[in-house]
């Protein structure tokens, strides 16, 4: 069975982070449109309703999507953009996965203790 | 018709596309893609590091959303995501849905569920009068 190699996984990632991301922020404008129907609206509900764990740790999710299709986007440009894109590819995207669980450190760090109520 | 494989290069991608409306496409989501990558990560730097995202309230997106300059910013990052996002959901659908009729039905699904979410998300963000904002707001500023 073939199980592909780190362009493929490359695009799997970044195709299914896409449409995530995609569909998050459809909801999320919505959401946050809620703000118009005042301070006596629906919206402080509907965010607390957010800030319940589960919700929460889902957002620290959709950080992770942002930060890999964010880097791995700057991966394909310099795929279509550069001489050597095409050629170190490969070791880019262990740059990108690399990068993206740096950037994770410091924004779990911030994140988890707000999550476990001890921050 | 099914999908060649994706082009790699600015030029496989004029040879790849017959019209310039796919080029151009084509050339938006890396344009666009660059401006977002600061456009977002500021947006989360903002909401998730420099606040406790979890502590968001009316108060909190009223004080922000009563800056002009949060008001500008805000509006670049909903049109480019919102047009990066819906352009890359219609690739997904030109690539997973095969039978024509589902696919035209999934596309005008898409417009129209997009273009309702661009009017809500321009109207929460230019409609919202200090006035309309309450005590908080006001409290807030005193």
């Amino acid at each position: 069975m073939y199980r592909g190699r780190e362009g493929q996984w490359a695009f799997v990632l970044h195709r299914m982070s896409g449409v995530a991301l995609a569909l998050f922020l459809l909801l999320h404008v919505i959401d946050i449109s809620l703000v118009m129907w005042g301070p006596d609206g629906p919206f402080n509900a509907f965010l607390a309703f957010y800030h319940q764990w589960p919700f929460r740790v889902g957002l620290v999710v959709v950080i992770a999507g942002v930060v890999y299709h964010a880097l791995n986007g700057l991966r394909i440009i310099m795929m279509d953009f550069t001489t050597w894109g095409v050629k170190y590819q490969a070791p880019l995207w262990y740059g990108v996965l690399g990068l993206t669980t740096l950037i994770g450190i410091p924004v779990l760090w911030k994140i988890v203790p707000e999550i476990l109520g001890i921050a | 018709m099914a999908r060649a494989a994706a082009p790699r290069t600015f030029r496989d991608a004029q040879a790849t596309y017959r019209t310039n409306g796919e080029l151009a496409w084509w050339v938006f989501m890396r344009v666009s893609g660059f401006l977002l990558v600061f456009l977002t990560f500021g947006h989360l730097w903002a909401n998730n590091m420099a606040f406790n995202a979890g502590q968001i309230d009316f108060d909190y997106v009223a004080s922000r959303l009563a800056q002009p300059s949060v008001k500008v910013y805000d509006s670049f990052l909903l049109l480019f995501a919102l047009l990066h996002g819906v352009n890359g959901l219609r690739y997904s659908i030109e690539d997973y849905i095969q039978r024509p009729q589902r696919r035209v039905a999934a596309k005008v699904a898409l417009f129209t569920v997009a273009g309702i979410v661009f009017v809500l998300g321009v109207m929460a963000l230019w409609t919202f009068s200090f006035s309309e904002m309450g005590d908080a707001v006001r409290a807030l500023n005193e």
